[in-house]
Parts: structure tokens; sequence; C-alpha cells
């Protein structure tokens, strides 16, 4: 009965965790989704100057665990003269980190459009940059929404790691009313159940979304 | 087409628009093209055709750049086009693809606008006017605010010549434009580039179609093995093949 009590008392504060989970996911992938577009495009580049620096950035960022990134840019950085306070360290540890998965996404993207669209855009004198930016990407964009959504759901999950730097989000803030409660099972499952329903809700978000731009 | 397009001499045998000399081109090991030898005068139509291989494709594309080329020239207006910046040069020349390649995501206005609005600079209403009237000349302006998964395949490929058109092209370049077509769709295509040719549009158009190579092409360019093999007036080429592999090559398609 207590440990429900406890739950109870405790949700308003366990929301506003919440509430910052979502924020810095939210953040993190604005930033991933900027960098993953240019990684991904980078990627795809004929030139090698370009291609392989973003190849490499793709594959190690994907080849490390994301608590060893966050303690490098937070624990490790400061040593070479760059501090960063918990939630930016957080936000850029969890950007850089989404920024190679969804450049892999992006680059699968931009290979699904026919090669005539980019061609036709060429042939009527835009450029490069002029086809990506009119032609190829919001065609590439419509079709990886549920991959971008699936990205986000990750990141909302991830982002609990963020505590381990002292970043007050969801995580976090439960592990701070249980320190004061000591009611570890009720605590941790009302936690488990507020991470559920924010990929839940995000879920429906995005199939919604995406049936929406299907029919447009 | 007739106003829209800038043709005070309408006789053949002045200027030559696009003068190729000697091209090859290979993927690789493999030679494609080689040394292909064509002049277009200004406001002619050429027809090429030619087995399936032969290079008909390839040749077009070297024409506006979109594949590089090893060896030899192709000028437009007497300028070789590698000494043009790409941009210019395919602003320059309009294709138009088998398979239509209109931008779906964008209405049949956006398609036709996208480009003079970014490329060439011109203000948007000044577009949308230019566009509304080549529409209507294709026949389609009552469909400019519907995208291309909503037309049929006739329709998708007069918006992609009006899509090409909008950027006044010196030379029009079709890909076998009908190939893709159901039959009784390729009329309406061919109809569209019968105007065009007879507007004075300078146009090379790869096609199976022998009808519309009788009726509108100033002359005929077979192709075969990545050379020009032969080349005249549609009635000498059709009736009275020189080559051999010409003589074959009509013989199986007509
Ligand atoms: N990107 C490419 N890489 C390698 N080989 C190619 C490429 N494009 C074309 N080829 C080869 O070049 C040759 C000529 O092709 P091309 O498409 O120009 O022929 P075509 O005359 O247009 O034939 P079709 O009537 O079938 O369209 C063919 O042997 C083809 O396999
Ligand atoms: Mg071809």
């Amino acid at each position: 009965m207590d440990a429900l009590m406890e739950l109870f008392k405790n949700f308003p504060f366990l929301l506003l965790g919440a509430w910052e989970t979502l924020k810095l996911t939210a953040f993190s992938v604005g930033i991933g989704v900027i960098l993953g577009t240019f990684i991904g495009m980078g990627r795809l580049s004929k030139i090698k100057l370009i291609s392989y620096p973003c190849t490499i950035y793709v594959e190690f960022l994907r080849g490390t665990p994301l608590l060893v990134q966050i303690s490098l840019i937070y624990f490790g950085l400061p040593q070479l003269g760059i501090q960063l306070a918990p939630y930016p360290a957080a936000i850029v540890a969890l950007g850089l980190n989404s920024g190679a998965y969804i450049a892999e996404i992006v680059r699968a993207g931009i290979q699904s459009i026919p090669k005539g669209q980019y061609e036709a855009s060429r042939s009527l004198g835009l450029t490069h940059w002029q086809t990506m930016r009119y032609i190829i990407l919001p065609q590439a964009f419509r079709n990886i929404l549920p991959a971008l959504g699936n990205e986000f759901i990750t990141l909302t999950k991830d982002s609990s790691l963020a505590s381990v730097i002292g970043v007050s989000e969801l995580m976090r803030s439960g592990q701070f009313v249980i320190s004061r409660t000591f009611q570890t099972f009720s605590i941790y499952f009302g936690i488990a159940f507020i991470y559920f329903l924010m990929t839940f809700v995000i879920s429906r978000i995005v199939r919604y979304i995406e049936r929406r731009m299907a029919t447009a | 087409m007739m106003d829209l397009l800038h043709n005070e001499d309408n006789q053949n045998g002045k200027e030559i628009t696009i003068k190729i000399e000697n091209l090859v081109k290979r993927f690789g090991n493999l030679e494609v093209l080689k040394g292909i030898n064509l002049e277009v005068k200004k406001n002619e139509a050429i027809v090429v055709i030619g087995p399936s291989g032969g290079g008909k494709s390839t040749l077009l594309r070297c024409i506006n750049r979109l594949e590089e080329y090893q060896d030899g020239h192709i000028y437009l207006e007497s300028i070789d086009v590698e000494k043009l910046d790409v941009n210019t040069l395919r602003a320059r020349i309009g294709m138009v693809f088998q398979l239509f390649n209109l931008f779906p995501h964008m209405t049949v206005l956006k398609n036709l606008t996208l480009a003079p609005i970014k490329v060439k600079k011109i203000p948007e209403n000044e577009a949308i006017e230019k566009a509304k009237n080549l529409l209507t000349q294709v026949g389609l302006v009552d469909k400019m605010d519907a995208y291309p998964e909503q037309l049929s395949g006739g329709q998708k490929q007069r918006v992609a010549i009006a899509r090409a058109l909008m950027m006044d092209p010196e030379v029009m370049l079709f890909d076998e434009p009908t190939s893709a077509l159901d039959p009784e769709l390729v009329g309406e295509v061919l109809d569209t580039m019968k105007k065009l040719a007879e507007s004075g549009m300078t146009m090379i158009v790869v096609t199976h179609e022998m009808g519309f190579a009788r009726d509108v092409a100033d002359r005929i360019v077979f192709i075969n093995n990545g050379i020009v093999e032969e080349e005249g007036k549609p009635e000498e080429v059709l009736k009275n093949p020189q080559k051999p592999r010409t003589k074959e090559f009509l013989r199986r398609i007509l």
C-alpha cells in the first residue's frame, strides 16, 4: 500500500522528469536529423575526401556504447579544456549518436529514390544541391518517416543514460524519489510505465503522420 | 507551341545547333560509342533509330552531359559543351525520358515552375503564367493542380514535355518517349511532338515509331553498334536503305 501511495504522491514529480526526457530527446533528434542528413549525403558522395570521414563517423559511433560516448564527452572533454554542463553534454552526446543512425536511414532513403528523379532534375539545369533540396530529400524523408519515428523512440529510451551525468530527466528523477522513499519496485515500475506511455504515444503520432502523408 | 518558341526562320539549312564530332564513350572496357559524327541544323527534327544496345540513349545523355565521354567533341551553337557551365548547358537542352520522371511530390504546376524559378530566377507569377500557357497547349491546363500519380501515362509525358519547354530550350532530346505507354496513349504524345516539330523546335528523337519517323523527321539516323551506320531523308532510309544492317533492322521492325 505504501508503495502505491508513494508512487501516486511522486507521480507529478516523475512527470516533470518525463517532460525533461521529451525535451532532451527532441533536441537530440533535431541535431541528429540535421547531422544525419549531411552525413548520409556525404556517405554517398563520389569524393572520397567527403565519403570516407562520413563512413568512419557512422561506423565509430554505431560501434561504441552510448554510455561510453556520454562519459567521454562529459567526463573526458574537460581534460582537453572543454567543460560542458550535464544538460548540453547529454544533448551533444545523444545528438552525435543519433546523427550516426539517422545518417544510415537518410542514406537508404536517398538510395530508394529512382535515379531518373535525379537525372530529370539535373537535366533541367538544377544543381546537385538544388536537386537534393527540392527533389530527392523531400521524397526520401517521406519514405524514411517510419524509420525516423523508430529512432525517436529508441532515443527516448536511450536518453535515460543521461542520468549518469546528472541530467534530471525521468530516470534520474525516479532515482531521486527512490533515494527518499526506498520504494524501488513501485517507482521503477512507474518509470517504466511512463517510458512506455511516451513511446506508445510517439509511435501512434508517427503512424498518424504517415497515414496523412500517404493520402496527401 | 508556336508563340513560345523563337522561330523567326523556319527553313532548314542555316545554323547548326548541334554538332557531334568523333564521339567516343566507354563504360569501363566496353566501348559504346565508337566515333559518332552528326550534325543537327536549327529547326530540324532528327529521328534516331537502331537496335537495342546500339548506343542511342548514351548518345542523347552525352549531349546534355548526363554521361561523361572519353573522346571527341559536342558543340552547341558552335561552342564546345565542355566549355559551358554544365547547368547552363542543361538549361538550354530539354530532355524527355521514357519513364517521364515527373516529380511525384509536386503538383503538375510545380513540376513546371520549379526549374525556371530556381535556375533562371524568373519571378513566380511569370513562371505560373508561362506554365498555364504551355499546359493549355498540351491540353492539360485543367490538371495543373493534380499530382503526377493522378495522370495517365500519356498525360504524364505531355506534362514532361511542357516541363522541358518551360526552360525555352534550343533543342529537345526525346529518349523513347512513348515506349512505356499503353498503345492507345501513344498517339496523343506523338501529336504533341509533331506540333512541336512543326513549330520549328530543333529535336532529336529516339523512337521505334516508324510512322512518326516517316511523317515528322527531316532526317533519319540509324545507329548501330556505336556508330552512325546510315542517315538520310525518311523516304530514302525507310524505302531504300543502303546498308545491310539497316535493311535487316527495318525488316524486323516494320
Ligand atoms: N551505366 C552503364 N554502365 C555500363 N554499361 C552501360 C551503361 N549504360 C549503358 N550501358 C551499355 O551501353 C550500351 C548502349 O546502351 P544504350 O542504352 O545507349 O543503348 P540504346 O541504343 O539506347 O538501347 P535501347 O534501344 O535498348 O534503349 C549497352 O550495351 C548497355 O549495356
Ligand atoms: Mg535506350
